[in-house]
Order: C-alpha cells, then structure tokens, then sequence
C-alpha cells in the first residue's frame, strides 16, 4: 500500500510554505491537485482535523497514537 | 470477560506452583497482561480480549472461548519473552533480570502451556475437529509471526529502507497475531468462511495501525532513534529528503558509523519537521479506516459491531 502521490502529497506540505499555507486554509483544494484514493483523501483529512500538521511538542500526537501503540 | 480470562490464566499456570521460582517466572511476563485486562478501560482493550468479542458479536456466546484467549495471551508473552533475549534493550525483561537460560525456559513453559490452553476448548463443548482444525491455524499463524521476527531481525538497513519490505514485515509479525485473534473467535462462533474472512480483514487492519502507531511512540519517544531502527517514519523521510538532511539519516538509521555523534531530539524534530511522522500518522489512519469500513459491511449483514468499534475509538 506505498503510495506515491500521498507522499509526494506531505513532502510539498512541508517544504513549500505557500502549498503549507493553502492546505491549512482549504485542505480540499490542495487535496484535489494530487491523485490520491478516496481512502487516502479521508485519512489526510481526519489526520489534519484531529492534529493538524504535527511538531514534536505536539499534544494531540500522543492522544492519537496511545490508544493504539500499547498493543505491540 | 476480563475476570475470567484471567482465572482461565491462573488454572494453566497453577500446576507450575510446586516449584515457586519457576512459578512466579513464569508468571511474571503474564503480570503486565493481567495489569491491562484489569485496566482495560483505560486505554481500550486488549487484544486477548479479541476472541471472546468477535465471538459474542457472531452467536451471542463467549465463554466457550476463554481456553482460546488464554492460549492466545500465553503465546504473546512468551514472545515477549523471546522479543526481549534478542533486541536486549528492555532493564525489566526477564533475560535481564535472571539471565537468558531462565528467560528461555520460562518462555518454552509458556509455548507449552498456551497448547494446553488450546486442548481445554474440550471441556467448553467445543468439537475435537475443531480445536485440531484451530490449533493448525494458530500454528500457521504464528509461523509467519516468527518469518517477520527473522526478516525484521535479518535485514540490511538498505533493504530495511523500503516502505513495501516496512509494510509486509509489519504484517507478518504483528498484524497476523491480531488476525489470528479475530480468526480464533470467529471460527468458534461456527461462522462460515466468508464471514471469518471479513473479522480477519478487520484484525489485519486494527494490527497495522497498531503496530505504526506503536513506531510513531518509538520516534517520539526516541527509543528507535537511540537503537537505531527503520521504520516508516525514518523509511518516509529517506525517500523524501534533499542530500543534506538525507545524509545526515543515512549516516543515523543506515551507516550506523560508529563515532559519529548525533542528538537523538535533532533527529526527532527532523523527522517532524519533514513530515514523516505526519505521513506515518496518516498511514496509522487509513488501516484504522480499512478496519471501520469492515465494521461497517459486517453490520449490513446483521452483526452487532459496536463492542469491535470500541476497538477503533
């Protein structure tokens, strides 16, 4: 399940600001410029509104991940 | 559920009590397991738990199915057990503490009573043909389970480097445990091969988004930095990363050049700063989702899912 367009999605996110700055503002139409799946526009999308785009002091990480990272 | 698999627990491992070292040995890799069934609110539930729900959510029944969970709980601590002797990074593992030729003997007890476990499916009513059937399963289950450990333990850092060969490593030795639980459960609620193969699709799925979850916490908490081992966020970041910065985590998670001294908080913020542990979340969230949409089809064809959604909250 690698996906190309995902990362390539991320890697724009976070190395150019003016593409930074309009998925912050309008997720969706940055979303609609790579050709993800349906299942990957969700998880983008849920990601950003449960954490936004995450820094290492991020507070919201570690609620997202704990309830999930125990088991192994 | 909780109460009785741990009573289920505690018949196995009583006969052991003549010897009270070996006992309390043995024991001791199962504690952490009794700790989270006792608590297993806190942070949502176990996985032992996985083959009484999926049961209860198929026929209504459970009970007939505490000898499986209890077999089941019993195989994952003796690979903790076995987990510990080989990374050697854990003060409270038992090959630390009493050394490795307890720890391996103590680990066997466990393999051993976790077949025992297997055959008290017997005395619940459950036919012979099916724990003989169930027991092969688990077996070939936990065959790949042991084939990910090797390729997970055997692999170049080059070869490590590659999100497919990062996805089918995961898969095999962490997602198959989770998907022999749903199978265990599913198989002893008498469910037909369709209906077992979705509630194995769906512990596939919770498996590998617990198990980049779990990768996610070894960056944040910089245990995997420290070590240090591939996963997808340091996998992501390689790939996605000019020469500067891609240098500097090859010379980190690849060349692991001795005397070459790095601050693993440098390496952490880099990771965040690149967007690898956003792609990793990311990744977390759609197996989450592939394991929701399985839910979901599972309730269009009657199943009562709301005690496996807890599983996903």
């Amino acid at each position: 399940m690698k996906s190309q367009a995902l990362q390539e999605l991320v890697r724009k996110i976070f190395s150019d600001e003016e593409i930074r700055a309009q998925f912050i503002a309008n997720p969706d139409s940055v979303l609609s410029k790579f050709s993800l799946t349906e299942d990957e526009k969700k998880a983008v999308l849920k990601t950003h509104a449960r954490s936004g785009l995450m820094t290492s002091d991020s507070v919201q990480l570690e609620a997202t991940i704990e309830p999930y990272a125990w088991w192994f | 559920m909780s109460k009785l698999l741990m009573a289920e627990i505690e018949t196995l491992i009583a006969p052991l009590s003549d010897v009270s070292g070996f006992y309390d040995l043995v024991k001791e890799p199962l504690s952490e397991v009794r700790q989270s069934l006792v608590a297993d609110t806190t942070h949502g539930h176990p996985w032992p738990l996985l083959p009484l729900m999926v049961s209860d959510t198929i026929c209504g029944r459970w009970e007939h199915a505490l000898p499986a969970s209890a077999g089941l709980e019993l195989l994952k601590a003796a690979a903790e057990v076995f987990d510990d002797i080989e990374d050697a990074d854990s003060d409270e593992s038992l090959s630390t503490k009493y050394g490795n030729p307890f720890a391996i003997n103590a680990a066997c007890a466990l393999l051993i009573l976790a077949e025992r476990a297997f055959t008290r499916l017997k005395s619940r009513g459950v036919d012979c043909d099916i724990v003989v059937s169930l027991i092969d399963m688990v077996n070939s289950y936990y065959t790949t389970t042991c084939t990910g450990q090797h390729l997970d333990l055997s692999l170049t850092p080059e070869e490590a480097a590659s999100e497919d060969v990062y996805i089918r490593v995961i898969g095999m030795k962490s997602a198959s445990a989770v998907e022999c639980a749903c199978y265990t459960g599913a198989l002893l609620a008498g469910a037909n091969q369709e209906l077992i193969k979705s509630f194995t699709i769906f512990g596939y799925n919770k498996g590998m988004a617990s198990q980049i979850a779990n990768d996610i916490k070894g960056i944040t908490s910089m245990s995997d930095i420290k070590k240090p081992k591939i996963t997808l966020p340091a996998i992501y970041a390689l790939a996605q990363t000019d020469s500067e910065t891609h240098n500097l985590l090859e010379m980190v998670f690849c060349k692991r050049n001795i005397g070459f001294i790095y601050a693993p908080s440098q390496i952490r913020d880099l990771l965040f700063s690149t967007g690898a542990i956003q792609y990793a979340t990311i990744k977390m969230e759609l197996y989450k989702q592939l394991a929701t949409d399985t839910l979901i089809g599972l309730e269009q064809v009657g199943m009562k899912v709301a005690q496996l959604q807890q599983f996903l909250e």
